[in-house]
């Protein structure tokens, strides 16, 4: 009986082979889930909750977080493939498949007498050396446009169907290069995802320019505003009648109107400084003029502002500050008291789109902006949130492959590489660990294998011709998932990320390890705080 | 006074936020004026300043609560995301893949009777729905419109607010928070450190930030926030961030926060009674921190560790153990108190009324209230507030111990539902006058005049309202008083009050703190909180209850 028992009597305990059993059994599970899911013939899940709301997805990671996993394992496993998901932006599925593997192909040795520390060796060995052939045949290219249109396509034909990945391929590729500058690191967030309910999904495109979710708050404001100036601000436009009211300024009537028309003045006194320097630059031109302001802009504010021909938005969010002068240049200022032409920024267009409840502003045409939008369509909530996740992973792998500066081959022809040189290196180690290096080669033959069988062909069969095309070829082949041929992966330019791939190999092979040596679980009235 | 209506925007952490806020809302919707006569003089609460017009993408007009509420994952049983009006009408119609396509169905949750009976009133509308498990009841016929005996829903039926809300929420209402579970034993959010932790994820202070401007871009005069947290668990840490996001980007504003507590706790639960504790106390000064007005409400008898009986009114008769009505009375007291900065005519804002309340750093208030309060037939106000004595009137609400023999700085008191011909003593002239009171003119004085003499030295402000409670069902039915008639509305007298017996409360909490040895609970630092953290929020609290210290020369 364990030690444990004896202090708490509501223990439960497993200890060696069970222990081993219940990970084993958790890692299989969920590899069993996310299973049918891998590669662009996959099956895509439809998630509908207790209440009816659905969820449409493909990606592991997001099944993972909305599955509630109550197995202490399986969550484990579940945080790893997720953690690197945050880390690369992608592999989550290949994660939990490689992890399901290694135990499963470590479970037929260990059943047959070797000790699971044996294996680990095998295991830590087989990882330096699967490291060191991913050096070898990762492709060190230039990332120029087509290279990149062809990450993001690899990418983003596993999370949605094929016309609608060709469009998003073309709308991210475009907005990272326009957001990049050379020697900076690429900062995802100047790309803005904004969503609209409607059209569809094939209507999702790149607007050069900025996407707000509000619009001018004055019926007299124009809709279209063409060749206009930016005004970004945070200067308050609103008169707070807070102050005054508290009743401890003021006697009478009359010094209440007063202090009122005193403080009423003051916002005045701002909102004329816009309109000089409106009329200043328009100079009866046929010019627009837009202020864009963080804090709020009252009602007489904004009528002020509309009788000069102004379109003026309130309370824009604080992200988009930033953004907005980076997209149409100028600064944003926080006094109007250093107000001059210098702090303009310009637009060729401004247009006001309404839809139903909700407005949005486009601001379009700028010269040169260094920050751009993605503005997703679609005719439903949950069409939206698909094609939204699927562009966060497409823009993910596109930065990841710039800031790799190479690729590496997909479509399973890595893997496939890696375990045939595994099984020559084998050969070098002594003892046991030798039989963990086997394990490690058979458990990435997982990913050709699934995407086979996923697309309908017999794995065994595939992952056979594979195998002789690449020892053959001495190229890195992969699986052609419309013939089920062995293909080049180059030619076909399937090309994955490189650090995906690389963490991969090291949270596989650490979690995989971790779990194998575990050899006693107990629970005993644990705080369930770190889940 | 410009028009329009002053806005306020609610915020609901948690889940005991969400009761009390599903039956505060049903108690708005309840009070709405739905005959649409504008010859009709409007009632004294604008209902503008909590509710927005809106519009679906078919057209619809909606009026829907201009409210944000935070929850864990699994906490919304029927209630879908994006529901109501505006729910998506053509659903199948895209989906974004020829490939193969599995489904996985959780179980439908039943909508209980209640809900049921509910969508069945409102017809074709809601019952278009494809996904919808059970439709209206088959086999009675037209489902009747307006029922004759409205399904009450029953005290055990209900698990979680949405089973009993009644009105329609925006879809930029609801946000779920993914990481936590509301049931089961793992991944529950525990711990303050926790809270404040979901909120400085980008993923998640991005969502909370565009709801907020989606709400506030819109209003042309908001005057504040109101917060409902819950204080025993994570959602403190939520709570305080939100508050502190707040004030940073919209200064100037009112922040109302009221911390939640569920009344029962057991003692036989160690670690939750420490965590409790913990989570309460670290919400309260970081709440108090970044809010004009923080005010504790629970029907519990302590904030403390050691539980204390639950407190009892006069003309209630209730169950401490259910959330459901314990949610109902503190919705009540809270539809009472707030009236101030909800009115038509002459207002007191948000930050006009936490101005009052919170003189000299006093930003911890409690509350108390009468509910119902006890106006006999035939008796007028007078009459009734004489009867009371020398007692405070209202039972506190606010676990911070009986007000008895503690000094009152400030109260806002509201009554509300008392008709204009009992305001003021009836009694034929010539007859000797019982006491000062009845020799007031109107309703307003009496209610000044009474506050005066309770305390005299209190800085005080009331308001009297005609319009009543309103507490028809699903409102629970409480009352022993009036037995088996139903109760429609009732009189609530209600109040808040900056009073010296928070300088106990505030000192016990930060003594019980001093005790605990808080390396034994190293998970509840693990989560983000320092032992230099405690320290300061020691000194915070410290500092917090010396406000309110009787005697200090400088209040006098």
């Amino acid at each position: 009986m364990a030690s444990i028992k004896a202090v708490n009597t509501k223990a439960e305990v497993a200890r060696a082979q069970a222990a081993l059993a219940v990970n084993i059994c958790a890692a299989r599970g969920l590899q069993d889930v996310l299973r049918t899911n891998l590669g662009p013939k996959g099956t895509m899940k439809m998630l509908v909750s207790g209440a009816g709301d659905i969820k449409l997805t493909k990606d592991g990671n997001v099944l993972l977080r909305e599955m509630q996993i109550q197995h202490p394992t399986a969550s484990l496993i579940a945080k790893v493939a997720t953690a690197q998901d945050d880390i690369t932006g992608d592999g989550t599925t290949s994660n939990v498949l490689i992890i399901g593997e290694l135990l499963k192909q470590a479970d037929l040795y260990i059943s047959e007498g070797l000790h699971p520390r044996i294996i680990a060796e095998g295991f830590e060995a087989a990882k330096i050396k699967a490291l060191e052939v991913l050096e070898k045949v990762k492709v060190g290219k230039e990332m120029k446009r087509e290279i990149l249109l062809d990450v993001a396509k690899t990418s983003l034909r596993t999370k949605v169907r094929a016309d609608l990945a060709d469009v998003l391929t073309k709308a991210v590729v475009d907005s990272v290069l326009a957001i990049r500058r050379p020697g900076y690191p690429i900062d995802l967030f100047m790309i803005e995802i904004m969503e609209m309910k409607h059209k569809s999904e094939t209507d999702t495109k790149l607007i050069r320019g900025l996407v707000l979710d509000h619009g001018a708050r004055h019926p007299d404001m124009k809709k279209r505003v063409e060749d206009a100036f930016i005004l970004t601000c945070n200067v308050s436009l609103e008169y707070e009648k807070t102050e005054v009211n508290s009743g401890f300024f003021y006697k009478t009537a009359e010094e209440k109107e007063k202090l009122v028309k005193a403080e009423r003045k003051f916002i005045e006194d701002r909102v004329q400084k816009i309109i000089d320097l409106k009329d200043k630059v328009c100079d009866k031109s046929s010019k627009g003029f837009v202020v864009i302001n963080q804090k709020g802009i009252d009602p007489f504010s904004l009528d002020t502002l509309a009788k000069h021909g102004i379109v003026a938005l309130r309370r824009a969010k604080r992200r988009n500050m930033e953004r907005l002068s980076l997209a149409c240049g100028g600064i944003a200022v926080n006094s109007l008291e250093d107000l001059s032409v210098d702090c303009l920024g310009h637009a060729g267009l401004v247009y006001e789109h309404t839809l139903g409840e909700e407005k949005f502003t486009f601001i379009e045409d700028c010269i040169n902006p260094r920050s751009v939008t993605l503005l997703v369509k679609g005719p439903n909530k949950h069409t939206l949130t698909q094609t939204k996740d699927a562009l966060r992973d497409g823009l993910r792998a596109i930065k990841n492959a710039i800031e790799d500066g190479c690729v590496v081959p997909g479509a399973g022809a890595v893997e496939v590489a890696i375990a045939e040189a595994l099984i020559k290196y084998k050969r070098k180690i002594k003892g046991g660990a030798r039989l963990g290096v086997q394990a490690f080669a058979d458990a990435l033959l997982i990913i050709p294998k699934v995407l086979a069988q996923n697309s309908g062909y017999d794995l065994q069969e595939t992952l056979v011709k594979v195998q002789a095309e690449h020892v053959e070829s001495k190229q890195l082949v992969g699986v052609d998932l419309n013939t089920g041929e062995p293909m080049v992966a180059e030619d076909a330019r399937v090309w994955d990320n490189y650090c995906v791939k690389k963490q991969l190999l090291h949270s596989c092979t650490a979690i995989a390890t971790n779990l194998l040596l575990v050899d006693e679980i107990m629970r005993a009235g644990m705080s369930s705080l770190k889940g | 006074m410009a028009g329009g209506a002053r806005e306020v925007l609610t915020l609901q952490l948690g889940h005991f936020a969400g009761f009390v806020g599903a039956h505060w809302w049903n108690q708005q919707d309840a009070a709405l004026d739905r005959s649409g006569d504008a010859k009709e003089p409007p009632g004294e609460l604008c209902p503008d300043v909590l509710f927005r017009t809106g519009r679906t993408l078919h057209g619809q007009e909606t009026y829907t609560p201009r409210l944000i509420l935070m929850d864990l994952k699994g906490s919304l049983s029927s209630l879908r995301e994006e529901g109501g009006p505006y729910r998506d009408r053509q659903l199948d119609a895209a989906i974004a893949w020829q490939g193969k396509l599995t489904t996985h169905k959780e179980e439908l949750d039943p909508k209980n009777p209640y809900l049921q009976d509910l969508l069945s009133a409102e017809g074709v509308l809601s019952s278009d729905g494809v996904w919808r498990v059970k439709s209206i009841p088959k086999g009675k016929g037209p489902p009747p419109v307006t029922a004759a005996k409205p399904v009450i829903p029953l005290e055990g039926g209900v698990r979680v607010w949405s089973d009993f809300l009644r009105v329609h929420l925006h879809p930029r209402s609801i946000c779920m928070i993914h990481k936590y579970n509301h049931e089961g034993e793992a991944g529950r959010l525990e711990a303050f450190g926790q809270g404040e932790s979901v909120l400085k994820e980008p993923g998640y202070l991005e969502m909370l930030e565009d709801r907020l401007h989606f709400y506030v871009e819109e209003c042309d005069y908001l005057q504040g926030f109101q917060i409902l947290c819950d204080l025993h668990d994570g959602f403190s840490g939520v709570g305080a961030k939100a508050a502190e996001l707040l004030q940073d980007e919209y200064s100037g504003r009112g922040i109302m926060t009221w911390g939640l507590l569920p009344a029962p706790y057991n003692l036989g639960e160690p670690q939750k009674n420490i965590y409790r504790l913990l989570n309460t106390t670290f919400g309260l000064v970081h709440l108090a921190a970044h809010s004009s007005l923080v005010c504790p409400l629970s029907l519990g008898g302590s904030l403390g560790l050691r539980p204390e009986r639950p407190v009892s009114f006069p003309h209630l008769r209730y169950d401490a153990t259910l959330p459901f009505h314990c949610s109902a009375i503190l919705a009540t007291a809270l539809d009472t108190l707030t009236a101030p900065y909800r009115l038509h005519c002459a207002p007191v804002s948000m930050a006009h009324l936490a101005d009052m309340l919170s003189c000299a750093g006093k930003k911890v208030v409690t509350a108390g209230a009468s509910i119902p309060f006890p106006l006999g037939p035939g008796q007028s106000l007078p009459d009734t507030l004489m009867q009371f004595g020398g007692a405070t009137p209202w039972t506190p609400l606010s676990a911070c111990g009986d007000p008895c023999g503690t000094r009152c700085f400030a109260q806002s008191v509201v009554l509300r539902g008392v008709d204009r011909a009992c305001h003021t003593s009836q009694l034929p002239p010539g007859t000797p006058l019982p006491s000062p009171l009845h020799a007031c003119t109107t309703g307003e004085d009496v209610l000044a005049q009474y506050l005066e003499l309770q305390e005299p030295r209190a800085l005080s402000s009331s308001h009297l309202l005609r319009s009543p409670c309103s507490v028809a069902p699903p409102y629970p039915h409480l009352f022993s008083s009036c037995s088996q008639q139903a109760v429609d509305s009732i009189p609530v007298f209600g109040a808040l009050c900056s009073s010296s017996s928070l300088h106990r409360t505030l000192a016990g909490l930060a003594r019980e703190l001093t005790k605990l040895d808080l390396r034994r609970w190293a998970s509840f630092m693990d989560a983000g909180v320092e032992l230099d953290d405690v320290q300061e929020l020691l000194q915070d609290l410290h500092s917090l209850a010396q406000c309110y210290q009787e005697g200090d020369g400088l209040t006098d």
